[in-house]
């Protein structure tokens, strides 16, 4: 099938639906193309932190003033997006007061509102950090759901003339000239090529972007560093929890719904598929944020994973472009000749809406035009809605529904809900769009559950044990690295359901 | 305050054998001690992982196809000199699973089809193959392409009609529940199936449904009690032949088996003490002297002259893994096990062969009592019975009840002086 449109997105993470979302109010058509579910990239894999800016505000102030200018932009336009959980800065007695001390100051320069907490009024509001504590800086951190608020962008984005193709793989392009002619891309669910043709090409795809320029002819210099999480399945504290010290492995735990997340590690990578979480990252990371919540020792983990960063070699050539080291956006007509192509990468989930503000902005020169940015004043579609836990408890005590998955209370009508709407292409697409596997059990039961509700409304009827073993194979690497205590329990169930009464 | 008022309360008891752990592999122990004559406690905290996975009896079902049992059992042994079936012997493993089918008489007997392993079909719409089985499921060995409806029920969220018959190539319906509220669990549909008129009314809807098959599978939820009435009930009303289907945790006919050992053992005054965690054994060297039950706040002791473990393992409880080791929490015996933890999993789930964390498990000599990686006795009264012993792969293996109905009844022999 050919297509043709203004501006091509390669890559629908934040940054990819972020730009189709300004475009697409500045009235400018668009198409994206993102080869798995939205935020398959790092965009799903971080840890939810809405910066304050405050872990920049000493090394790198520039990115840190971004961070609280989108922060508070994001509280207007995505509140139903963000828990405002605020941060502390927790100093131990092996940190000194050194850092404390620079880390007041700068962020004083960059704007980020500080408040020194005493040790006790510290323990007051976290009564699970280790109670040798020293002190703690407040900062306005928060923590952000980026499903919901990719997928927000781009509903936003489809309502007004954007066209999304998910499982669309950009497979090859061609060159005319000075100019990408054409660019071919492939259905991996059917099958179907497409051939698209735009005025400009956006290569949004993080830290696939130098897959994307080989095919090209072109690079940047451009590393990959791998980070690792884990995910407890209590929420630990009410506050964003970072270490008060530079920068390092394990220094941060983020409250999430019920859940907290603990990150995080950096270890080199070549490939920027197939990585994994290692055993000894996981003991690592369970000391290292122990030490500022001493009940993360026993605490029962549900899921590891890791997201990949991509870090910049800085290119004197490009510096004046990029608008901040945070983030780095090429014109690759200035840079390489090939006028109708940008590449934007790097920068924070929490700049995602700069960053599409920026690339919308050089696209709107290159086409002559003076279309001003309206993302930071337009609140996304469903911002008045509230979600979360309470509401859903609230829907169970008056009707009796059907629960597929026991840990996250998710109901089969929520699941017939999403069959109603939107098309079934992928079957992980109901997983990323429900609360479903997220649970402690991660699947183990509902998964199979959903498979039945699928053959029951007769929506699938082939051979789903194929996709089931697909299923517990992905889930099983993010279980793997964290098998002890109770843990191996839940394993052995499952193995004794699938390997054993099911025989696959 | 008196000192004296919160010391725990001391109970002394005292019997010829006691059975720690009430899966499978403990009633089996407690039944043949019983038989024996020994003055019995069975102590458990569960019923084990009878109540979640077993069904059926599987004893070998890895056994290529068509294969006899008791010869598939000999080579095995051959191969596997340290697998818990080399312990026991093919002899006595036959003389087990006798012992354990005498106390399933008609109406509710196991059966095996020749002797080999047959398959039936699962919850999944795979087959598995399995060894003796109830009169309730031996219709599913029989299953023929479009001749099968199965049948699921709305708010019956562990088994769903549709998705067996897809991959087994028949028909699926799924049915309203009558008068229920809307989500059931197996426990309680199983109660309710019991109930004439509650039956009565699924039988003459599925009758509607009918066309040309002549068999109708339901999920494993027939009846606790009188499961037979039930299925026959049904065959009358539909005119069809009637089957169980193994389906997702808990297992009704696990429960059943359950039911079973539980009446007889306490009809013959086998002591029976379930809800009960024991928390510690008392030792005096190579002797173990008795248990104790920590019910908060009273402890109680309780002595006997032998002791069977049967503890099973991580669900059980029999074994425990922390971030360095497995263990084993009540007698602190020596778990042989793979290196470190970057051992214990591989980076599959579906690798090709077992998980190696499961060959963990305690060692024993040829009479089951344990002893440590150079072979040296570690406790002279002591014997190991179950999953909980080391070398095997019951899941893999699809051996799991034969190994803790042969285990279970070689440990009450041995402790219980008869060594033949
Ligand atoms: C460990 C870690 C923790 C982090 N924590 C935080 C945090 O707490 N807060 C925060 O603000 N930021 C955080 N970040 C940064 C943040 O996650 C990223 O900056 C942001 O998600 C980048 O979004 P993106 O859209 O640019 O890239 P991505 O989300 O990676 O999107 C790129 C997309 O392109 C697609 N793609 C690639 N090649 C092709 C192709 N050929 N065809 C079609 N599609 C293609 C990929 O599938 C992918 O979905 C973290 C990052 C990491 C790695």
């Amino acid at each position: 099938m050919k297509m043709i449109t203004e501006v091509l997105i390669i890559g629908g993470g934040a940054t990819g639906v972020g730009i189709a979302r300004d475009l697409s109010w500045r009235g400018i058509p668009s198409i994206l193309i993102e080869k798995g579910d939205f935020a398959s990239g790092a965009s799903g894999r971080n840890h939810g932190l809405l910066h304050s800016g405050g872990r920049y505000a000493v090394t790198d102030p520039g990115a840190a003033r971004e961070c609280m200018a989108e922060n508070r932009i994001l509280r207007k336009i995505a509140p139903h997006c963000i828990e405002e959980t605020d941060g502390l800065f927790v100093s131990l007695p092996e940190d000194g007061f050194d850092y404390r001390e620079r880390f007041l100051r700068a962020c004083d320069e960059v704007g980020i509102q500080t408040a020194l907490l005493s040790r006790d009024e510290t323990l007051e509001l976290e009564p699970e950090l280790d109670p040798n504590l020293l002190s703690a800086v407040k900062v306005p951190d928060g923590s952000i759901d980026p499903f919901v608020l990719i997928l927000e962008n781009a509903r936003d984005a489809e309502e007004h003339g954007a066209k999304i193709l998910l499982h669309t793989e950009m497979t090859s392009l061609i060159l005319d000239g000075d100019k990408i002619k054409e660019v071919g891309a492939k259905d991996l669910g059917g099958g179907e090529e497409y051939t698209i043709k735009a005025s400009y090409i956006v290569n949004a795809t993080g830290a696939w972007a130098n897959q994307f320029l080989k095919l090209a002819g072109l690079q940047i210099g451009m590393a990959l560093s791998k980070g690792s999480m884990l995910i407890t399945n209590q929420r630990l504290t009410h506050h964003v929890i970072n270490r008060c010290r530079p920068p390092s492995d394990g220094d941060i735990v983020v409250p999430n719904h019920t859940v907290s997340i603990l990150g995080t590690t950096s270890v080199r990578l070549e490939e920027v598929e197939n990585f994994e979480v290692t055993p000894h990252e996981v003991s690592l990371l369970i000391q290292e944020t122990s030490k500022l919540v001493p009940a993360i020792q026993e605490a029962r983990l549900i899921r590891a994973y890791a997201g990949i960063r991509p870090l910049f070699q800085s290119e004197t050539k490009e510096d004046d472009r990029a608008i901040s080291r945070g983030f780095v956006l090429i014109d690759h007509g200035e840079r390489d000749g090939i006028k109708n192509l940008i590449t934007i990468t790097g920068g924070k989930l929490v700049t995602y809406r700069l960053m599409a503000e920026k690339t919308s902005d050089l696209l709107c020169k290159k086409m002559g035009m003076h279309t001003p940015c309206s993302t930071h004043l337009k609140a996304l579609p469903k911002a008045n809605r509230p979600t979360g836990l309470t509401e859903k408890l609230k829907q169970f005590s008056f009707e009796r529904v059907e629960t597929l998955c026991d840990c996250e209370l998710t109901s089969r009508k929520e699941v017939e809900e999403f069959l109603k709407t939107d098309k079934l292409k992928d079957l992980q697409d109901i997983l990323h769009r429900t609360r479903l596997a997220k649970g402690s059990c991660q699947g183990g039961f509902c998964v199979y559950r959903l498979l039945g509700v699928l053959h029951d409304l007769r929506r699938i009827n082939g051979n789903s044990n194929e996709f089931l073993k697909k299923f517990l194979e992905e889930r099983w690497k993010g279980i793997r690295p964290i098998l002890w205590g109770p843990a191996v329990k839940e394993e052995e169930l499952m193995e004794g359901i699938y390997k054993g009464i099911f025989n696959l | 305050m008196n000192p004296c008022i919160l010391e725990p309360l001391k109970e002394r008891m005292h019997f010829d054998l006691i059975v720690i752990g009430m899966g499978l592999s403990g009633l089996m122990a407690a039944k043949t001690a019983t038989e024996i004559g020994q003055k019995t406690l069975i102590i458990g905290k569960g019923m084990g992982s009878l109540c979640l996975f077993s069904n059926t009896i599987d004893v070998l079902g890895q056994l290529p196809n068509g294969i006899k049992m008791k010869d598939g059992l000999s080579h095995w042994i051959k191969d596997y000199p340290g697998h818990p079936y080399a312990k026991v012997g093919v002899e006595k493993i036959e003389n087990a699973l006798s012992s354990f089918l005498s106390l399933f008489p008609p109406p509710y007997p196991f059966q095996t089809i020749d002797h080999r392993n047959c398959l039936l079909p699962t919850g999944a719409g795979t087959f598995r193959p399995t060894y003796l089985i109830p009169i309730t499921m031996v219709g599913g060995s029989l299953i023929k392409e479009g001749q099968t409806l199965f049948v699921g029920f709305k708010g019956f969220k562990d088994f769903y009609a549709q998705y067996v018959a897809d991959q087994l190539k028949c028909r699926g319906v799924t049915l309203p529940l009558p008068n229920t509220s809307y989500e059931m669990t197996a426990i309680a549909l199983s109660r309710l199936m019991e109930i004439k008129s509650f039956r009565e009314n699924i039988g003459q809807e599925i009758k509607k449904h009918l066309r040309h098959e002549t068999q109708v599978g339901f999920p494993a939820f027939l009846g606790l009690n009188h499961p037979i009435q039930v299925k026959e009930n049904l065959e009358e009303m539909m005119g069809a032949q009637v089957f169980e289907i193994p389906i997702l945790p808990p297992s009704i006919p696990g429960k059943r088996i359950f039911n079973r050992f539980k009446e007889w053992l306490i009809q013959k005054g086998v002591t029976f003490s379930l809800g009960s965690s024991v928390s510690k054994v008392i030792t005096k060297g190579k002797r173990c002297e008795g248990i104790e039950v920590f019910h908060p706040p009273v402890t109680t002791s309780f002595f006997a002259d032998r002791f069977i473990l049967a503890t099973g393992r991580f669900i059980g409880g029999g074994l425990r893994a922390d971030r360095e080791k497995v263990f084993e929490p009540i007698c602190h015996l020596p778990v042989h096990q793979p290196r470190s933890r970057e051992d214990w999993f591989e980076k599959n789930f579906f690798a090709g062969h077992s998980q190696p964390i499961h060959q963990a498990g305690i060692l024993t000599d040829l009479s089951l009592r344990p002893v440590n990686e150079r072979g040296d006795q570690i406790l002279e009264n002591v014997w190991i019975s179950g999953t909980i012993l080391a070398n095997h792969h019951c899941i893999d293996e699809k051996s799991r009840e034969g190994i803790e109905i042969a285990t279970g009844y070689m440990a009450a022999k041995q402790a219980s002086g008869i060594s033949t």
